[in-house]
């Protein structure tokens, strides 16, 4: 299969690079060895839009995230993507951490992030009653915002597809290809031979792998863990912004969030380890958890906790994205190492990327205008947050609107369809792309219902439908099959 | 003598029972039931366990793919096991009616397999 | 839009079944049950076991059996039923309930009172923040008992049942009968969540271990299910260093307890009690909406679906006579209090208006001669034992509440005698 760009990953990075090109007449690939979007960093993160302070001036971080967060502003609209204009909070509880937001006050001017200003621990607590009486201060950013990332990260790559590219899940990208000169002139994947004159490394956690088969050893990546809480949708009331303490060396620390869809959130850890794929939670890292929110929010009630979970996010020694084009083998441009402010940044640096191509890599691929580039793409009907006028416009119009299939997220059997035409294969594809199953009940109802859906609309077995892909098939076969099959009595 | 000690389970309150038994196996006394039943109970747990046998079989044609059904009366214990194959071998057509007898005298237990609700077709 | 309906009861399982035929005794015209699912009789069509019934109809039934029976006495008494009909919204101003079919699309419904039947749940894992990964091969008892029940599916070849309730101890015997294994059952509790006679017909018979006051301490595997690490915990409930032990399993069920369903209750602006986690009612099942009643498990988690059947004939009667105007404002709410080992109880308000049954779960278990009673000398009842998976009843008359005109309070308690 020839193309000329393809894309490794489709986390945030690689789907807002895979738009971008959109825009250009390009044939897109873009491989991704999950079942469904978003899988790595980009499902288990903070869904901050974060407003630009907290990154050194000069970095490659200080220059993607304030662009970042005015297009996420504007792109809410044009993707039909959930964002939670809510502003953000950095707690002082002592006079060191004052000065350090002193020092972010700095930042946040010389990056041009707009409105940052201090204000003192009773003005911030006369907007958030709830917070420890002990903050002092806090540096307030009204331009940071909480997105819904499973909405986010798919809104991108369906505008992408809308646009012409082609996404390949279950994708495994196991190494490069080079052509006589010793450039890039494709990759190798458990499916195939995937052939493009321009890679795109947006690995995420592999980034680093990926790149040293290029022959590029100058970064390392350092998966880090975070661990959070996700607590009951009722809990959302307690804050209304979100708040940070103030970041240590590993990370911004423990935070306090309302997501864009209320749920009230803790996390995350920053635990360096050695596998970029174990996402388990640990007692340590949510007891780190709790004790960060409790100094935040001294009654966070983590009794209303629906469920916990972890990613394992790009770190880089140096701490800074790892985003260019190799001058050998050329055709490889690394957008790799995104960590924290990487879901903030990503529209401007594919941007940055889109660019790139055209003045780096024009001996390789042309980039010229798509004249029919379509912005817009529609989220699939939230049934939740519609007025009843037009729930029963859509009931109307379709009786599958006027079928419940999670209850607690209140979700139809319409969403569910939908997401199954938009390309959802399993369970946690449904979730992601509906939010059936990431209510309080955590699938407990719905996930029979989802499966019978799968089932029926794929014309898969019941016992062949996954929770998310590979291995996890929910059901080990039918009942009296199975009790035939078993040699001998049971173990009475 | 022996004396075995049990849960009664012929009702939600379980009570703890303790049976006496003489050199010839008979039942000399039963202690810690509260209702006539659990001596009932006692007595033939040490003779002849038994056990209502409940579980679904397959069904063609029906609103569910399976019907639930039950054994009529209590099962020998020992014979559970056989009588679960039985009924897993077993495919009935819909429509089925509560209380339908789906396998008379299952396993030579003199114990019949009833449907315990009704199963429309399809 | 249809008909005035006089009682709209929400859910058609036993408490909502109970509720119509309760409502139509009564003598209230135009009964309509909602179910949201095809067929009526809610969870119990699941529960195909053994266990139901001995006190109502004196014999052991199973789940569909029991139902089937009040279903048909429910057609008798002219109770209309509405399946495939989910009610999402409740509008607290108006009462409005506004329900969805695929038939009827969207409509909105305007009874003169209505009956919540809506049940409980089970809670999910993440109720009690277990770390490791998130695999497939996680479920409750009662999402496991529905694939084997209902769609004829296994969810897994050797399970570990965390938590000792009762659905948990059925669906290890369940497993058993259709060839899979059960690896052991732990519970974290120094005393089982569920029936003793659950443990001896659902765990000793098949030899499946049970261990108290263990729990699992991580989950392993990322796609499917691998293991789980169990460890004792101590007083506290922290895990014993030391003590962890990995147990090879695919399937891991929880029955680690029941949550009444109250997204509903809560639109309908209804006071939910801290924990019983359902409406606060009277003894006429009436909750802080007056025009909004309850009964069964969405009220308080019920031991014996007779009691859960009981309290639904009340509260549609109470309902009935509601919507009749047959219930005045004026009606006295004396509170009732419960005493140190009293977790939790229900009604929380007794009137004088009817006889009142109070239903209580004990904190601790009191494993001797003990005596439940209500204060000011109301009740007394000497018991064996007092277990927490075991609910008591204290039983009040509608003439003592009468004959006391300045009761200001009705304490409850079980103490050992």
């Amino acid at each position: 299969m020839n193309y000329d760009v393809v894309i490794i990953g489709s986390g945030i990075t690689g789907a807002s690079i895979a738009r971008e090109l959109s825009k250009y007449k390009l044939k897109l690939a873009v491989l991704d060895k999950a079942s469904e979007l978003p899988a790595g960093a980009s499902r288990a993160n903070s869904s901050m839009i974060h407003g630009g302070f907290d990154d050194k001036p000069g970095t490659v971080k200080a220059k993607f995230c304030v662009p970042g967060n005015k297009m996420w502003h504007k792109l809410k609209d044009e993707l039909d993507v959930h964002l939670d204009e809510c502003g953000s909070y950095v707690c002082a509880f002592n006079d060191d951490e004052v000065k350090h937001l002193e020092k972010l006050l700095e930042q946040g001017k010389a990056n041009g992030a707009p409105g940052v200003e201090i204000v003192s621990g009773d003005v911030m607590r006369s907007r958030e009653p709830n917070v420890s009486p002990e903050i002092v201060a806090a540096l307030w950013s009204p331009e940071a915002a909480i997105i819904n990332n499973f909405e986010a990260v798919n809104a991108m790559i369906e505008s992408a597809k809308i646009n012409g590219a082609e996404l390949f899940l279950e994708t495994h990208v196991t190494g490069l290809l080079f052509d006589d000169k010793g450039d890039i002139h494709g990759v190798k994947t458990n499916k195939g031979e995937y052939l493009a004159p321009v890679v795109i490394n947006a690995g995420g956690v592999h980034s680093g792998e990926i790149a040293s088969w290029a022959g590029d050893n100058s970064f390392k990546i350092i998966p880090t863990k975070g661990e959070y809480y996700l607590l009951d949708r009722t809990t959302g009331g307690l804050i209304t912004s979100f708040l940070f303490a103030c970041p240590s060396k590993a990370g911004k620390g423990i935070t306090v969030l309302r997501t864009a869809e209320g749920n009230l959130m803790s996390g995350p850890t920053a635990t360096e380890q050695d596998d970029p794929e174990d996402r388990s939670t640990t007692p340590e890292g949510l007891a780190e958890v709790l004790k960060g929110a409790r100094k935040l929010l001294p009654n966070f009630p983590v009794n209303m906790n629906i469920t916990t979970f972890a990613g394992v996010r790009a770190n880089t020694e140096s701490g800074d994205f790892e985003i260019g084009a190799l001058a050998k083998p050329r055709g490889f441009v690394n957008a790799a190492g995104i960590k924290s402010p990487g879901f903030t940044s990503s529209p401007a640096i594919a941007e940055y990327i889109a660019q790139l191509l055209k003045e780096e890599l024009a001996d390789r691929i042309t980039l010229t205008p798509n004249d029919k580039f379509i912005p817009e793409r529609r989220n699939i009907p939230r049934f939740l947050y519609m007025d009843m006028e037009s729930r029963k416009a859509l009931a109307e119009k379709d009786p599958a609107y006027a079928q419940i299939v999670c209850r607690c997220e209140t979700v139809t059997e319409g969403q569910v369809l939908e997401a199954i035409r938009r390309g959802a294969r399993t369970v946690t594809a449904v979730k992601m792309m509906t939010r059936a199953g990431t209510g309080r009940c955590q699938g407990g109802f719905c996930c029979p219902r989802v499966a019978e859906i799968l089932s029926r609309e794929l014309g898969l077995p019941l016992d062949e439908v996954t929770r998310h892909g590979g291995e996890s098939k929910l059901l080990v076969g039918k009942t009296k099959e199975f009790l035939l099959k078993k040699e001998g009595a049971t173990n009475e | 003598m022996t004396e075995r000690k049990f849960i009664c389970v012929s009702c939600p309150l379980g009570c703890g029972l303790t049976v006496t038994l003489d050199d010839a196996g008979e039942v000399t006394k039963v202690e810690g039931n509260t209702c006539p039943r659990g001596a009932s109970y006692a007595r033939s747990e040490v003779k002849d366990p038994r056990r209502v046998f409940a579980s679904t079989v397959r069904v063609n044609g029906g609103k569910l793919p399976v019907c639930p059904i039950r054994s009529k009366t209590p099962a020998p214990r020992g014979k559970l096991s056989e009588i679960a194959r039985a009924v897993a071998e077993l495919n009935v057509e819909a429509p089925v009616k509560i209380g339908q007898v789906l396998i008379h005298n299952v396993c030579g237990t003199d114990v019949d397999i009833v449907a315990s609700r009704d199963l429309a077709a399809v | 839009m249809s008909k005035n309906i006089d009682v709209l009861i929400i859910g058609a399982g036993p408490a909502g079944v109970a509720a119509g035929i309760g409502a139509r005794r009564e003598g209230a015209e135009n009964v309509v049950v909602l179910e949201r699912d095809w067929d009526l009789g809610g969870i119990l069509q699941q529960c195909i076991h053994p266990g139901f019934g001995l006190r109502t109809f004196k014999e052991e039934l199973t789940g569909p059996e029991y139902m089937h029976r009040f279903i048909k006495i429910a057609h008798e008494e002219g109770v209309e039923f509405r399946t495939n009909t989910m009610v999402f919204q409740i509008d607290r101003e108006t009462n409005t309930v506004w329900t969805m079919n695929k038939e009827r699309g969207i409509e909105a419904l305007n009874p003169k009172a209505i009956v919540l039947t809506m049940g409980c749940r089970e809670r999910p894992l993440g109720a009690i923040r277990i770390p490791g990964g998130r695999p497939a091969g996680i479920y409750t008892a009662g999402t496991a008992q529905r694939f084997v029940n209902m769609e004829g599916y296994m969810p897994g070849k050797r399970a570990v049942i965390l938590g000792s309730g009762d659905i948990g101890l059925i669906m290890a015997r369940r497993m058993i009968w259709e060839g899979a294994e059960v690896e052991g059952v732990y519970e974290v509790m120094s005393w089982p969540g569920g029936l003793r006679r659950n443990i001896a017909q659902c765990l000793d018979d098949y030899g499946i271990p049970f261990h108290l006051k263990t729990t699992v301490t991580k989950i392993h595997g990322q796609d499917r299910l691998e293991g789980v690490t169990v460890a004792q915990v101590d007083d506290h409930m922290t895990p014993i260093k030391g003590t962890e032990r990995y147990v090879e399993c695919d399937t891991l069920l929880l029955a680690i307890g029941l949550i009444p369903e109250n997204e509903l209750s809560r639109m309908a602006g209804i006071d939910i009690h801290p924990v019983t986690g359902g409406p606060v009612v009277n003894d006429l099942l009436q909750t802080t909406n007056p025009a909004v009643f309850a009964a069964g498990n969405v009220v308080i988690v019920y031991d014996l679906v007779d009691n859960v059947s009981d309290e639904g004939l009340i509260a549609g009667a109470s309902a009935a006579k509601f919507a009749a105007g047959k219930i005045s404002a004026g009606t006295r709410r004396i509170p009732v209090k419960g005493g140190e080992n009293v977790r939790l109880y229900s009604p929380q308000f007794v009137t004088g208006e009817t006889d009142a049954t109070i239903f209580m779960r004990v904190t601790h278990p009191i494993e001797q001669a003990c005596r439940v009673f209500a204060e000011p000398g109301l009740y007394s009842q000497r018991l064996r034992y007092a277990r927490p998976g075991e609910m008591n009843e204290v039983k009040i008359k509608a003439e003592q509440i009468r004959n006391l005109p300045d009761l200001k309070e009705i304490v409850i308690d079980i103490q050992p005698v």
